[in-house]
């Protein structure tokens, strides 16, 4: 449904996207994971037709986006970051005003904008001028406003930024529902929204794409180690670090303050077999054995912290 | 021309609910109506030679002028200044609509907005058929003057705001720019090298209302307005493309 090759925007000498290469299938829920400034903007406003790329080509629903700009947008709808609307206008003429200019034929204006307020729940608002709504109901005016046309594809910039708690469970549920009927690429820096609602994710750092997967397979496959835990009765420190560390697929064996030892492993269910075998066979008991794969977040920051970047952001997680 | 029309038509939307409209329009009849009475209260001295008092209210007067050279940054500052620095422009150019239609939708939603200022003038008109006879081509004529002069000055406006991403500096601009379009005309009464004196006189803004207020309507006057009015346009096209992004 979404075809970018070499995508590249450069602003005079500084390259903001670096040959960015994605396919999105139909029906799919793509996350676009990356921290501020990554690109992840520029990305999407260079889908929408807003910003012309420097290089690369991208295919929204089998048309070019460098032939046909207008007909790429009118497959689009786009929920930009920061959601900016014409407080002056009431919700339901700004409505109609997005469905003329989407070229929604006018027969079918009554019934899609029954839709999309009844979708995007702004029933009491409806009347309401949007200077005065709530942050959130001016969230979801964009996202109405996104969904009248009926787009085959959705492109949400950082849609639950600066909602509160409710209203982000809200949206969320409202997006995973979304994804049934239509394509969404959706970007955020929050990576539980990632796991709750895409399918795929991409995670993007300066400009590249670093990362390519099901959240799933990123947590596992690209997070490179696991941990095991170890608690043994009967067993002395350092001559129990000293055998476990011989096992292969072991990295490196840490005795943790309080007696239980740290594996760093390669394959975690081998591992755990072999731990288990030596233990049995010294008469060691065993309390623990315990293994955690790294959550996305530690992928996520693996991936896109830089080596001079990592005490400062290390900092400002535990601080978080 | 179903997307251009919504675009004017939410244009005329935010003009009629801002306050600077109202604000405008009071000052607009505020001013025009003292003139009026200038006029007036001038042509009934009877020490005064015979004219017909439309002709000076039309471009007749330097009010005339500072009034429009004022009024129109003020009506078109905040087109797209307003929409780059709110950040609505992403929203509406990534609608299936071309920067022309955005340039051209406002353009005229300003333009229709001028005209709606002149709209209460009408009354000045009626006073005066009531007391005398009146000579209704050069009224119409006059009419058509400042509608085209109303295109130029709102193509300069959509230019100068699609540069800036500030209102006041829009306005400013503007302002600047009209200024330089009245007076580069008048020059003409400054220079003796006959070709330039040509050229300046069919720049001339001064003369060009004059004719249409004595009812003359000659198609060099038509012509002159409506191109600088394309070229500011398509200068305005092309700003739009190169700034929207910052």
């Amino acid at each position: 449904m979404i075809e970018v090759q070499g995508l590249t925007k450069r602003y005079f000498d500084r390259e903001v996207v670096r040959s960015v290469s994605f396919f999105v299938p139909e029906g799919e829920v793509l996350g676009f994971l990356g921290p501020n400034g990554a690109g992840k903007t520029t990305t999407m406003r260079m889908i929408c037709a807003f910003l012309p790329p420097t290089a690369g080509t991208v295919k929204v629903a089998g048309l070019d986006l460098a032939q046909d700009p207008l007909g790429v947008r009118s497959r689009i709808g786009y929920l930009p970051e920061h959601v900016a609307l014409y407080p002056e206008m009431r919700v339901e003429e700004f409505l109609r005003f997005r469905a003329a200019i989407e070229g929604v034929p006018a027969k079918e204006v009554p019934e899609r904008l029954a839709y999309v307020v009844e979708r995007c729940m702004l029933g009491d608002v409806q009347r309401q001028v949007i200077g005065t709504l709530s942050k959130g109901y001016r969230q979801r005016v964009g996202l109405a406003a996104a969904l009248i046309h009926r787009p085959p594809v959705l492109i949400l910039d950082e849609p639950t930024v600066g909602l509160d708690p409710r209203q982000i469970v809200k949206i969320r549920e409202l997006i995973v529902e979304l994804g049934r009927d239509h394509t969404v690429i959706l970007s955020t820096h929050i990576l539980p929204e990632v796991e709750q609602v895409c399918q795929r994710v991409l995670i993007i750092d300066d400009g590249r794409i670093v990362a390519d997967g099901t959240p799933d397979a990123l947590r596992t496959g690209f997070s490179g180690l696991a941990a095991v835990t170890v608690e043994l009765e009967g067993a002395d420190g350092a001559a129990a670090s000293e055998i476990l560390g011989r096992i292969a697929g072991v990295e490196k064996v840490d005795v943790l303050p309080d007696g239980r030892l740290q594996l760093a492993v390669r394959d975690g269910k081998a591992v755990r077999r072999e731990v288990f075998r030596a233990a049995v066979e010294r008469g060691w008991e065993v309390l623990e054995l315990s293994q955690s794969v790294p959550s996305l977040e530690d992928v996520f920051l693996r991936l896109t912290t830089r080596e001079e970047a990592v005490a400062e952001t290390t900092a400002e997680v535990s601080h978080a | 021309m179903r997307k251009l029309a919504a675009i004017v038509k939410r244009e005329l939307i935010a003009y009629f609910s801002s306050p600077l409209a109202y604000v405008v329009l009071t000052a607009f009849l505020f001013v025009n109506g003292f003139v009026f009475w200038l006029i007036v209260a001038y042509l009934n001295d009877p020490r005064t030679r015979a004219m017909a008092p439309l002709r000076l209210l039309f471009g007749g007067t330097m009010y005339f002028w500072l009034l429009l050279l004022f009024v129109v940054p003020v009506i078109t500052m905040r087109l797209l200044a307003e929409e780059r620095r709110s950040g609505t422009l992403e929203l509406l150019l990534t609608a299936p609509v071309t920067e022309g239609q955005v340039v051209l939708g406002k353009f005229l939603a300003a333009w229709v907005f001028y005209l709606f200022l002149w709209l209460p003038t009408l009354v000045y008109v009626g006073v005066l058929a009531s007391y005398a006879s009146i000579d209704w081509g050069p009224v119409a004529a006059g009419y058509l003057g400042i509608a085209l002069l109303g295109l130029l000055f709102a193509s300069v406006g959509v230019f100068t705001s699609a540069l800036a991403k500030n209102q006041i500096v829009a306005a400013i601009f503007a302002f600047a720019a009209l200024v330089v379009v009245f007076s580069v005309g008048l020059v003409e009464n400054l220079v003796t090298n006959p070709a330039l004196k040509n050229a300046l006189a069919y720049m001339n803004l001064w003369d060009h209302m004059d004719d249409f207020a004595k009812g003359l309507v000659d198609t060099r006057r038509l012509v002159y307005p409506l191109s600088l009015t394309g070229l500011f346009l398509f200068l305005s096209v092309k700003a739009l493309e190169a700034v929207k992004g910052r």
